[in-house]
């Protein structure tokens, strides 16, 4: 029997999962959350069992995380999305010690040692300031997709101050600076620095060592990473599939904690 | 209102003590209720932290605790119709909800004439006068009162003002502690005439000085008690300091505080003996590095401990150091003595702090617990409406990690060779408020918790010997 690995994150917004096969990745799928989290945990790991050619049974281990991760009855094992984020990380980029996770409801920042474990973090209040949902606000606002508002800010000519990286506000901002006549990529740019600015407040408080590493929906967006890398300083890695490492993390996990099973048989 | 119907689930104590506490609170809640009824005692708003329970229990003055009946109100989840009713009079969520919570409440009950419907365990009584208290930088332990006015404008107050030397590491503050000690008798001696005004009642002395002393004893015997914490498997967490802490800021210059103590002493003696720990398989001792507690959440110390975590110390209402360890003059004198404790107590660390460069007293205090009780790692909690107590927590962990880096670990190089390395404690971060549940969301106070325990964990497993 081959031994298959499942890697879960069943996010706020969308949900991913990774399948590895021994410690290859075999396959990937992601698709939105939606209403009924257990439905969506069960097509996601039948679409990579479809794809991988492989039966349920053959899936040694299955670790779920991320916010609707306990609701998925098939995991072995629940773990948090930074520490599933942490692993995938180091796995993919082993210097990476800072992690910037932008999650569609919240923002985290944390630190890893060289083994992907965590060290320490902090995760943004209640509400979705400096958040992925203030990213889909604007693109609303805009009319424009969230894959391209990245891109399009990166040609911004002018500086124009955006004072809020509020969810809500932001948006009225937004309606407001339009009416003004600002142009889309520099109201884009400006909102990323606002962005920037609140998640660099969680940074300077949790307090940063190199390297640097953004993940989650939000590291797809380049003019966001370039904020932040105007703001810091400093490089920001963003790995390949930044959406993707917590569920990577997740199945490393369960490779994982299969071998320490059998070493503690052994 | 919706997430108030919601109640919480009840807290299971790991001491027979704490289970005790809430029909205490709710004795002296209701008691000062029967006390205006009958009219025989005056009764005071005030707040704790101030001592002057004594001057205020020798004259047979009843304490009505305001920080308390709004602390029950956020345990009972009951406070958000008193926190609207305040919003309604045009005070802001982002004052302290405290003191929101307390003016929603009176104007309520001015306006009734009587207690609003369904007020927790009978409501705050009205008082005959209020002891205001503009000490360690709270203002709305002078202002709450003064707003109170408003709907009490018959209802005098008397605001004690309560200073301490700042900390300076270039200077010893004995070298100023004199002049506070002058201004702060002249302040207590205030109150005496204060009280003697209202009550038309002479201080007797000798019985200040007798509860003086009980309080002192109790105050010794809190410190020794708590010490006891100090065992593996600790034998009773903050969850349940959270409840003992009553007779030691409410009920001090008491007998009955004093038996308490006495009781949770043995009751502890008796837990070590067996060794019984507040949980089954202690994992990880975590310290209560400061803020007060989410009233409405007491419920996620008992999701810690099912992780295998474990309090074994607060710094949160624990505001006690032992007499006999403090360089204070010695003195017969009662008021003198009150404000000696007080100096005492605020500048304990003072010393430590200094001989330690970078360090402030309250990294120093964080030390010596972190030392004293094994601790693995820090909690701390921000609620956002109290800046008196939460502003500078997380620079006191920043500075914690600049100059404390105890933990030495394993780590696995490139080279595939373990090298001992230090790293800083785990901290964790909790954000929400006191009594305002809609800051609140369990979820990811429960996420967080999660995360940190699995860096407890990481530690744990990669600890070096
Ligand atoms: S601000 Fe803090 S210390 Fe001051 S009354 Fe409110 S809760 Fe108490």
């Amino acid at each position: 029997m081959t031994a298959y690995y499942l890697g879960l994150d069943m996010g706020s917004a969308f949900s991913k999962g990774v399948l590895m096969k021994t410690d290859r990745v075999v396959t990937s799928y992601a698709c939105p959350t939606g209403g009924e989290i257990k439905v969506t945990a069960e097509r996601i790991r039948d679409e990579v069992l479809l794809k991988a050619g492989a039966a349920k049974q053959d899936i040694l281990k299955t670790v779920a995380t991320g916010y609707g991760s306990k609701t998925v009855f098939f995991a072995n094992v629940t773990v948090t999305d930074m520490s599933a984020h942490a692993k995938g990380v180091i796995h993919l980029c082993p210097s990476i010690r800072t992690v910037v996770d932008i999650g569609d409801l919240y923002s985290k920042v944390f630190r890893i040692d060289s083994q992907g474990n965590l060290q320490s973090f902090l995760l943004s209040g209640k509400c979705a300031g400096g958040s992925g949902r203030a990213l889909t606000m604007i693109a609303k606002v805009l009319q424009l997709k969230i894959e391209e508002m990245g891109e399009i800010a990166l040609r911004s000519t002018k500086k124009v101050e955006f004072s809020t990286g509020c969810a809500v506000f932001a948006e009225s901002e937004a309606v407001s600076r339009i009416a003004e006549g600002v142009a889309k990529e520099d109201l884009l740019a400006g909102f990323y620095r606002a962005l920037a600015a609140q998640l660099n407040a969680l940074a300077e408080r949790l307090g940063l060592e190199p390297d640097y590493a953004m993940v989650g929906g939000g590291a797809r967006n380049a003019g966001l990473v370039k904020a932040m890398e105007d703001l810091y300083g400093f490089e920001i890695v963003v790995p390949p599939d930044p959406h993707m490492t917590a569920a990577l993390g997740a199945a490393l996990i369960a490779a994982e904690t299969v071998r320490q099973e059998i070493k503690v048989r052994q | 209102m919706a997430e108030e119907q919601r109640k919480p689930k009840k807290r299971m104590t790991a001491t027979k003590a704490a289970a005790s506490i809430g029909p205490m609170v709710k004795e002296f809640i209701t008691g000062t209720n029967r006390a205006r009824a009958e009219g025989k005692r005056k009764l005071a708003y005030t707040f704790i932290v101030c001592h002057h329970e004594e001057i205020l229990r020798a004259m047979d003055v009843l304490p009505v605790w305001t920080e308390n009946f709004a602390g029950i109100c956020g345990v009972k989840r009951a406070a958000e119709r008193f926190l609207q009713k305040a919003e309604s009079l045009g005070f802001s969520r982002s004052l302290c909800t405290y003191a929101l919570c307390g003016l929603g409440f009176d104007q309520w009950r001015e306006e009734l004439g009587e207690m609003p419907p369904d007020a927790p365990w009978g409501g705050q009584a009205r008082p005959d006068f209020m002891i205001s208290s503009g000490q360690i930088l709270c203002d709305p332990r002078t202002k709450w009162y003064q707003a109170a006015q408003q709907f009490m404008p018959d209802v005098p107050i008397y605001n004690i003002d309560l200073p301490h030397p700042l900390f300076d590491p270039k200077k010893d503050h004995r070298e100023v502690w004199g002049y506070y000690h002058k201004y702060i008798v002249d302040q207590l001696r205030g109150l005496v005439s204060f009280v003697e005004e209202q009550t038309g009642k002479k201080m007797d002395y000798d019985r200040l000085r007798e509860l003086v002393a009980l309080s002192d004893r109790t105050w010794n015997l809190v410190h020794e008690t708590y010490e006891l914490r100090q065992a593996v498997p600790c034998p009773m967490g903050t969850g349940d300091a959270m409840n003992t802490m009553v007779p030691l800021c409410f009920m001090m210059a008491t007998q009955e505080a004093y038996d308490f103590y006495v009781n949770l002493k043995q009751e502890l003696e008796e837990k070590i003996a067996r060794g019984e720990g507040e949980v089954e398989d202690e994992k990880y001792r975590l310290l209560w590095g400061g803020g007060l507690p989410a009233w409405y959440a007491l419920n996620d110390f008992n999701y810690l401990n099912s992780k295998g975590a474990s309090f074994p110390a607060e710094t949160t209402y624990r505001m006690v150091v032992p007499i006999y360890e403090m360089d204070i003059p010695e003195t017969d004198d009662p008021i003198e003595h009150i404000a000696w404790k007080w100096l005492g107590y605020w500048t304990h660390w003072y010393d430590k702090a200094r001989n330690r460069p970078g360090s402030e007293p309250d990294v120093e205090r964080l030390i010596e617990y972190i030392e004293n009780y094994k601790i693995d790692g820090v909690v701390m909690h921000l609620a956002f409406s109290c800046r008196t107590w939460h502003v500078g927590l997380i620079w006191q962990l920043h500075q914690l990690a600049k100059i404390y880096r105890p933990i030495p670990v394993l780590m696995l190089g490139g080279n595939g060779k373990g090298d001992k390395v230090q790293r800083e404690l785990p901290s964790l971060i909790l954000e929400s408020d006191i009594i305002d549940i809609t800051s609140y969301s369990e979820m990811d106070t429960r996420n967080k918790i999660d995360a940190f325990i699995e860096t407890l964990e990481s530690v744990r497993q990669t600890k070096a010997a």
